[in-house]
């Protein structure tokens, strides 16, 4: 059985190419049947918000990449309750589904994946 | 089923060190290398809240970087590390999660 992987995905969709990495990474393994899950946290949350405009910034926009997850089997996905809370977005609609999760859940995740990669 | 978490960036400069902190989980231990070593400087709020988590919870810093930056390790039950023993501790672990 293949060793499962958690991604954590802590940057913003525009500081960086951190974001769009991480991105890569779980279609990649999605596209492998790879088991991945991926955890938004931190400034990561920020990716989830919908009706950003990045081609003010001409730059590409992630929204049609998250979207492309659950069809890639990538169907695993969460997002940190506290770092929506601190950024004022605890009751925003997210662009994307995702399962919203306390530290203690987060806590476990990471205990329950054989690898955690975090970007 | 314990984590070793490593990181490498200021406290002071990064979320790094408080989300690490929150997600911890009992028995985990903690590597600090480069800038991540600034932690560990006694009387900073960082340290304080080192001295806070779970006893079961070990830490560790490279010793080079700790020397570097004139850091007195002392105020915090910390181990140092040279580089293989760096590389045994992340072996020694369930999982490595490395920040950044």
């Amino acid at each position: 059985m293949a060793k499962s992987v958690l991604l954590i995905s802590r940057q913003a969709p525009w500081a960086g190419i951190g974001a769009a990495e991480a991105l890569d990474i779980a279609l990649a393994a999605g596209a492998f049947d790879l088991p991945l899950s991926i955890l938004f946290m931190d400034d990561g949350v920020l990716q989830l918000l919908d009706q950003q405009q990045p081609q003010a910034l001409e730059q590409k926009d992630l929204s049609a990449n998250l979207q492309a997850l659950p069809m890639f089997g990538i169907e695993q996905l969460y997002v940190a309750q506290h770092c929506l809370t601190v950024r004022g977005l605890a009751d925003n609609p997210l662009a994307l589904t995702a399962e919203r999760v306390d530290d203690q859940r987060i806590q476990q995740l990471i205990r329950q994946h054989d690898y955690v990669m975090t970007l | 089923m314990t984590t070793l978490h490593i990181l490498n960036a200021a406290p002071t400069q990064t979320s790094q060190l408080s989300s690490c902190l929150r997600v911890l989980s009992a028995g985990d231990g903690i590597v600090f290398c480069g800038e991540a070593v600034q932690a560990l400087r006694a009387g900073s709020l960082a340290a304080q809240q080192l001295q806070g988590i779970d006893p079961s919870c070990k830490l560790y810093a490279l010793e080079e970087d700790v020397l570097a930056r004139a850091i007195d390790a002392e105020a915090l039950p910390v181990t140092l590390l040279d580089y293989p023993a760096f590389v045994a501790l992340c072996v020694a672990y369930s999982r490595v999660n490395s920040w950044t």
